[in-house]
């Protein structure tokens, strides 16, 4: 490996005695480095560089000092007849690549011991995603991210190394600049209906994002003790550098959501039942959504909006209803730096308008990052994020009134403009189905309201003291506020509610997460050059709170006014009050925690690290003891260091093991009575149908870790290989219970889940000369999921269902979780279909068809520069998995599936036979039949989720500087961008594979009416300014 | 800074077990108990015929078909019921041992009694010796046979009944009776008088020495007995028949049965006034504007099950007697024909009445049990007597809605020209049975007793893809049972003879 060489330039001379020598240290760029250690060879004497980067040592002319800061190549420089020096370190590339890990401590990427993985803002920044979660799809192994089609914002379900516990809601922990932030999820649609409300990650602007920093296993992120269960994101958000001096940066994005239509829908057949046209008004209303008509002919027939239109395939199909969404995007950022500080400040704007009518986002972020060193060896740092969002009608998604999504199921020959404007002459609704609660698609876009925004606050101030060259003390205090509100209307004249003028919801909530940790840190040889310890304690005080208030006005008074006075009923209360279900109980939550970690280090080939976490729960009943501890440990061995392999420029061994704990909810290990209702006076009182949990304590998660990192050939090729095997023990289920119990859930210590799985990362620079390089990126990820335990009876811990009810999701034991669960068709012995005496297909129980995480996933990224263009485009890939589909469902009930096309006059006589055995000759009329199989056999809307996407392009420029001559700009780069543009292949017919309406892990799988997917295309403009 | 964490993690929302007043649980479990809605009226309400829909979700009552979420509407009875017996579960627990709660304790024996009943009516072998007892770690608990549920109940209302003491403080949140424990002692022996007559065709004897016991004891007097909770829609506990009924669907099309308005017609019933009614207006829109109707006795027709509107052999239209459309209004824009318009619906300012009372039990059904138990020759006082008692009642009671009323010239009338005969007296009794649980809308005792005692006489309704081969006897088990309780709920199966069927026989439906 590279020995630190000395610079020439340095004119090394015969001794000369001198008393001081002062010096600079520089990077390459020639900025100062700040804190870098200075020792002379041979003593124990040292010192460090100040903010200027300027440093000075009693020495003489054989003094050599030991020059070494991380992430640059340690150098000794002989000091020779010059007082004053200016060294240059490099940045030793890869070898030497600083990475954070947990608590926001850097550490040379090779000493670490566990896999983890950064992502660089500049491909989060181009093609936005209105959810930065959403860009790491397919860019980190071990990561899986699945998207809500609920429009902009929606949330990410991100799950690392697989299904970690049989939760519904799990995730990693996100951590900005050091800080926790909260990223719960605000609401989700469910089987009947709703909206997806967004998660926290999705307010983050990715302008201002310097890296992400994917800490996999147990081992990188045990530090955060009780949260790391699903492991830990760390954000670092862009600073200003010392020294920079003042730059202003503006970025200009516009991209345009595109609708993608998956639908291959039967075009032969029109709107009607049994083989008839509707006849009337009446009729058409009343089949609405129902292509059980005759053959398209031509001839004239009424429809919905009460007039004649050709009885034939229209143009003006359900694409036509969604609209050309667009983002426009700006963002100004400042920076600036002097000797002793450096800030940056960003504005952004982001306005979307949805593909949805009248729906779309708006989300302003102002982010300020400064540091200062106040007096010397102390630097203070503030770093402030708000955020202000605001959404205008969420779609609706599923199954539930106010969903315009509904549109997706109109017979060919329906114009999706006969439904609008969505009302009648009197501004109520006109229905289009005989289902009221089947939301006329304009009146839902026009006239229900769905609206909800956020103010939020994320910040934190971190006080740093050197107090020797090698050991500091660290304070910080981080907070984020969030205040939520949600505001719905069930418009006046909506058709299901009958008998008043509508209602409308009011719901405001505050979440609040305050942090407050000490850290010391020191770093010093144990035995001088052989063996050096690199320890940091510390210790964490965390109080998160959340609570808010819902208002419903029940039966508005006057007609199209909405506002809480012109309810005749209004019913109120704290979130989760039994009178409402809008969101969870209010949580108050205090955790004390201590920690520490320890890196020991043998030369620089041999790093063994432990860390272990104290946490101590407000929500733990004393008597179960006063906390949890969770340890890690890993080695790093650097065997390239010891010896030389040709070709090899680096190879690592890494081994780790770690064990870590859930966290424990709060107000759930008492019994609680609350107030109901009184009834004409007479109070009354309840209980919660969940026992509470007395005794329990929160899971633990074990996780063995061992992979291997190789660099090759210069760096022209790079892998990086772990493979885990994680296990969780005594996961707290919520089993159900039957009422005769007395209560329907009850928890129990019983689940367990497995993870074993490989992670491949391979990268690489095939081509690279002076115009042209090549760099593709690989990634694999194979996870074997296994549920080893559920409840104490090992029964099926049960998850979603979709809206036709007819098949769930569940976790099974032994097999990967979750599973959907359907009814197959029955068969006899020899597998022949058994009809029942009508003609019907009979069913089996529900038996498990497949999980909905998928086995195998990962990208293929690719990078071409050629001068000053650049072009990266982005394959992910998922291999596996099932989806249950109630589009599939709808679409045979509905007779829009080409299935339905067989026997459509004739009747269906179903292949098979009868109990008795014989050959089955009951004849079916086509409606029926379909309709019957659909509601009985929801095994046939259990498709296969896999699929190949190429999910972004971007092409970019640069304009030369030699253009830029004068100009007031110091760079403009120029990127087309698209997202989402072409699925490759996949095995869904009608739907995208992707398509979920809901984040949970519970609903994972399951789509159905929510807003269709988008291909996107944009443009992306940044300028720097000059300095 | 560890010393707060109890304060910490108590939900400042809820009401911790110090604080909790016992009592409230019990009004709380006699709102949710009789607030039963959709659970009653998907299945119980059109399988008796006494009412009748031609509206998709309805089948699974009138047609005996799965339609909206069919199969899922079996845990209904089951999870309102044992959801309100939870809540007496709860508030005994709370009050062990504690004397001064001793009235409380009984009233809470005889409301949860009247409760399981109503699930073992339904579903036949259910939980019951250890029916709530997941806090004491039974999560999944035994299926008693209802043979030994019909004991043991009947032991236990006699032993609380007696065991009220009319001297001392009655419940202090009741939606019964405010507290007065005479009363509740009435509704103790009314409610050991119905179970024992549930065993009429199973175990007359225990009927027998029941039904005396009752009548010794001393049941309900008045319809001042009568046991009932008014419902309050402002604060949240608006009734479930009426947030029901007035869904546009189910207000259009949901109409009292041809059985029962024929059997009113026959019997110049004066109820049907102050019962039924068809909309005032002609035409859809007018058939689904929630306002009052016409009364007129000669207009009203009950609706036949088993019809629907979709054109085929079993659209209404072709129903025998199908009094025809009612037609679209020409100055109501976009109106249409109302094909059911012209059949008598609930009466809208009764029935849908977000306030109305619930009845649960009451004095007349107590006086027909009475007068059925002494025409089988039991001592019961005189079956006349009983009778023309539970006539004058029934028709009295329907006053207690607060929203109609039947007038007393026309129930002195009524009730002289209605006497006992002893050739039809069972007939006559339990045809009153079926109106009064009809009119009082308590249809799981309207088909509980069709059940028991074959009146009214009911044709099964014929219509395509069936899941009953008769009209339904039982309601089959929650569909969560065989991962809830596997093992108790197979063994429960095993003891029906044809398997959880809607045509399986409970034990005292022999």
């Amino acid at each position: 490996n590279a020995a630190p060489k000395v610079k020439s330039g340095l004119n090394i001379n015969t001794h000369i005695s001198i008393a001081k020598i002062t010096g600079k240290v520089v990077d390459e760029k020639g900025e100062p480095l700040v804190g870098v250690s200075i020792r002379i060879k041979g003593t124990t004497t040292g010192t460090q560089t100040d903010a200027s980067g300027v440093f000075s040592i009693d020495g003489d002319s054989k003094t050599v000092l030991i020059v070494s800061y991380i992430g640059f190549a340690t150098k000794e420089v002989p000091v020779g007849n010059k007082t004053s020096l200016t060294i240059t370190l490099t940045a030793n590339t890869n070898l030497t690549e600083v990475v954070v890990t947990a608590l926001g401590i850097k550490k040379e990427s090779k000493k670490v011991g566990y896999a983890l993985t950064t992502v660089k803002g500049d491909l989060l920044d181009k093609a936005k995603e209105s959810n930065v979660a959403y860009s790491l799809t397919g860019r980190v192994a071990g990561l899986s991210i699945s998207g809500t089609n609920g429009g902009a914002g929606s949330s990410a379900r991100i799950l690392l190394r697989g299904v970690t516990s049989t939760s519904s809601t799990q995730g990693p922990l996100f951590v900005i600049n050091g800080v926790p932030m909260d990223n719960t999820q605000r609401g989700q649609s469910g089987e009947w209906g709703g909206a997806d409300y967004g998660d926290g990650i999705a307010n983050i602007n990715p302008d201002d994002i310097e890296t992400m920093t994917v800490l996999k296993g147990q081992s990188a992120s045990a530090l955060y003790g009780t949260r790391a269960t699903g492991g830990v994101i760390l954000i670092t958000t862009k600073s200003g550098k010392k020294n920079s001096g003042f730059g202003v940066e503006y970025n200009s994005n516009y991209q345009m959501d595109k609708i993608y239509d998956n639908t291959d829908f039967q075009t032969q057949y029109g709107q009607g039942e049994f083989g008839v046209k509707p006849a009337n008004l009446a009729a058409a209303l009343s089949t609405g959504s129902l292509a059980w008509g005759p053959k398209l002919d031509g001839s004239s027939v009424i429809q919905v909006d009460g007039k004649n239109h050709p009885y034939s395939k229209t143009s003006d199909d359900y694409t036509k209803f969604y609209k050309t969404g667009n983002t426009f995007t700006n963002t100004v950022s400042l920076t600036g730096g002097n000797e002793t500080g450096a800030f940056r400040l960003s504005l952004s704007d982001m306005n979307n308008h949805a593909i949805t009518p009248n729906s779309g986002l708006n989300r302003k972020t102002f982010n300020f990052n400064g540091s200062q060193t106040v007096i010397k060896n102390l630097d203070i740092n503030l770093v402030a994020n708000y955020i202000l969002d605001n959404e205008k009608n969420r779609s609706g998604l599923s199954d539930g009134p106010g969903n315009p999504n509904n549109v997706q199921f109109l017979a060919p020959n329906q114009s999706q403009s006969t439904l609008a404007p969505g009302t009648k002459a009197d501004g109520s609704e006109q229905s289009f189905t005989n289902d009221i609660y089947v939301t006329n698609p304009y009146f839902a876009a026009y006239n229900f309201v769905t609206n909800s925004n956020r103010e939020r606050l994320i910040s934190s101030i971190s006080a740093r003291y050197s107090v020797t060259p090698w050991a500091y003390v660290q304070g910080r205090i981080g907070y984020d506020n969030i205040h939520d509100k949600r505001f719905r209307v069930e418009p006046t004249g909506t058709a299901y509610v009958s008998g008043s003028n509508g209602n409308l919801k009011i719901q405001q909530t505050q979440t609040t997460e305050f942090n407050a940790d000490v850290l010391l840190g020191a770093k010093h040889d144990l035995i001088k050059d052989f063996l050096n310890l690199d320890m940091s304690v510390g210790g964490n005080i965390r109080k998160s709170n959340y609570d808010g208030i819902y208002i419903n006005a029940n039966n508005l008074i006057l007609p199209y006014f909405y506002d809480l006075s012109n309810g005749a009923q209004r019913l109120s209360g704290n979130i989760g009050s039994d009178s409402g279900t809008l969101d969870d109980d209010p949580k108050r939550l205090q955790v004390n925690s201590a920690y520490y970690t320890a890196d020991f280090a043998v030369k620089n080939f041999l790093i063994l690290s432990t860390s272990g976490r104290y946490d101590y729960y407000s929500s733990i009943s004393k008597a179960l003891g006063p906390g949890f501890f969770t340890p890690s440990v890993s080695a790093s061995f650097i065997f390239s260091d010891l010896t030389h392999i040709n070709g090899l420029d680096f190879g690592k061994l890494r081994l780790s093991y770690a064990k870590t704990s859930s966290a424990a909810a709060a107000f759930t290990n008492q019994v609680y009575y609350s107030v109901a209702n009184s009834i004409n006076g007479v109070p009354a009182a309840t209980f919660s149908s969940q026992l509470a949990n007395t005794k329990l304590k929160p899971y633990t998660l074990t996780e063995f870790e061992i992979g291997t990192e190789l660099k090759f050939f210069n760096d022209r090729l790079g892998f990086d290989i772990a493979y885990f095997d994680r296990k969780t023990k005594n996961e707290i289920v919520n089993a159900t219970s039957d009422w005769a119990a007395g209560y329907t859930n009850y928890y129990v210590s019983s689940a367990s889940v497995s993870n074993k799985g490989i992670e491949v990362e391979i990268h690489g620079t095939p081509v690279r000369t002076n115009t042209f390089s090549w760099s593709p990126s690989f990634n694999f990820t194979y996870i074997n999921n296994k549920i080893l335990e559920t409840d104490l009876e090992g029964a099926n811990l049960g998850l979603g269902t979709y809206r036709p009810l007819n098949a769930t999701t569940a976790f099974v034991k032994d097999l990967p979780g979750p599973q959907i669960m359907a009814n197959d068709y029955k068969r006899d012995a020899s597998g022949n279909i058994i009809f029942d005496a009508t003609g019907n297909a009979e069913t089996t129980a529900r038996i498990p068809m497949g999980s909905v995480v998928p086995k195998f996933y990962g990208g293929f990224n690719n990078d071409f520069t050629y001068k000053n263009f650049n072009l990266g485009f982005l394959v992910d890939y998922r291999f596996g998995n099932k989806v249950l589909s109630a589009t599939n469902y709808y679409s045979i009930f509905r007779g829009l599936n080409k299935m339905t096309l067989e026997g459509r006059e004739t009747g269906v006589v179903g292949v098979g036979v009868t109990e008795s055995g014989a050959k089955n000759a009951v004849n079916v009329p086509a409606e029926t039949y379909y309709q019957t199989l659909a509601r009985n056999v929801s095994a046939l809307n259990v498709l296969d989720g896999s699929f190949i996407k190429l999910r972004q392009v971007s092409f970019g420029y640069s304009i030369p500087k030699s253009i830029l001559g004068n100009s007031p700009f110091n760079s403009i780069t120029v990127s087309l961008v698209g997202r989402n543009l072409w699925t490759i292949m996949k095995h869904t017919d009608n739907i995208d594979p992707e398509s979920n309406f809901a984040p949970g892990v519970n609903y994972a799988g399951i789509e159905g009416t929510s807003v269709p997917p988008v291909r996107t295309y944009g443009l992306n403009v940044n300028f720097k300014f000059k300095k | 800074c560890t010393k707060n964490f109890e304060q910490i993690n108590t939900d400042p929302t809820k009401v911790a077990p110090t604080l909790i007043s016992a009592p409230f649980l019990m009004a709380q479990a006699q709102i949710k108990f009789s607030n039963s809605g959709y659970d009653q009226l998907l299945f119980q309400s059109m399988w008796s015929q006494s009412l009748a829909s031609t509206y998709d979700y309805y089948g699974n009552g009138d047609k005996y078909i799965y339609a909206g979420s069919g199969r899922d509407y079996f845990s209904r009875t089951w999870n309102t019921s044992y959801g309100s017996s939870t809540l007496i579960d709860e508030m005994k627990n709370v009050i062990k041992g504690n004397a001064a709660f001793s009235n409380l304790d009984n009233c809470g024996t005889i409301l949860r009694m009247m409760i399981l009943q109503r699930i073992t009516d339904a579903y036949g072998d259910i939980p019951f010796s250890q029916e709530g007892q997941a806090k004491d770690g039974i999560v999944a608990p035994v299926f008693d046979t209802q043979q030994s549920i019909y004991t043991s109940m009947l032991s236990q209302l006699e032993a609380a009944t007696a065991a009220l003491d009319v001297s001392k403080a009655g419940p202090s949140s009741d939606l019964f009776y405010s507290g007065d424990v005479s009363k509740w002692k009435k509704l103790g022996y009314s409610l050991m008088l119905r179970a024992a007559m549930r065993l009429t065709k199973v175990d007359p004897a225990t009927a027998q020495k029941y039904a005396e016991k009752a009548y010794a004891g001393g049941a309900m007097s008045s319809i001042e007995d009568n046991a009932k909770v008014k419902a309050d829609n402002t604060n949240g506990n608006g009734n479930s028949d009426a947030a029901a009924l007035l869904v546009t669907d189910d207000f259009r099309e949901v109409r009292w049965s041809k059985t029962l308005i024929d059997y009113m017609k026959l019997t110049a019933d004066p109820r049907i006034s102050a019962i039924a009614e068809i909309s005032t207006g002609t035409g859809k829109k007018a058939n689904e504007t929630q306002v009052v109707g016409v009364n007129t006795a000669s207009l009203q027709v009950g609706m036949p099950n088993g019809y629907d509107l979709k054109g085929g052999a079993t659209d209404i239209a072709n129903a025998p007697g199908y009094p025809g459309t009612s037609p679209a209004n020409p100055a109501v824009t976009g109106d249409a024909d109302a094909p059911v318009g012209k059949y008598s619906r609930p009466q809208f300012a009764v029935y849908d009445d977000r306030n109305r009372y619930n009845f649960l039990m009451t004095y007349g059904e107590s006086e027909l049990l009475f007068a059925e138990a002494a025409t089988r020759g039991w001592s019961t006082g005189t079956a006349a007597t009983h009778y023309a008692n539970a006539l004058t009642a029934d028709l009295q009671t329907l006053a207690q809605f607060g929203t109609t009323s039947v007038p007393a010239a026309s129930i002195a009338t009524f009730v002289a020209a209605h006497p006992l005969i002893a050739g039809t007296a069972l007939q006559q009794i339990n045809m009153e049975y079926f109106v009064h649980t009809s009119a009082t809308f308590n249809f799981n005792e309207t088909w509980a007793n069709w059940r028991r005692s074959g009146y009214p006489v009911l044709t099964k309704v014929n219509y395509p893809n069936q899941f009953a081969t008769t009209i339904p006897r039982r309601i089959p088990y929650p569909l969560g049972l065989p991962s809830t309780n596997a093992a108790n709920y197979a063994a429960a199966v095993a003891r029906l003879s044809g398997g959880d069927t809607f045509i399986a026989k409970v034990w005292w439906d022999k």
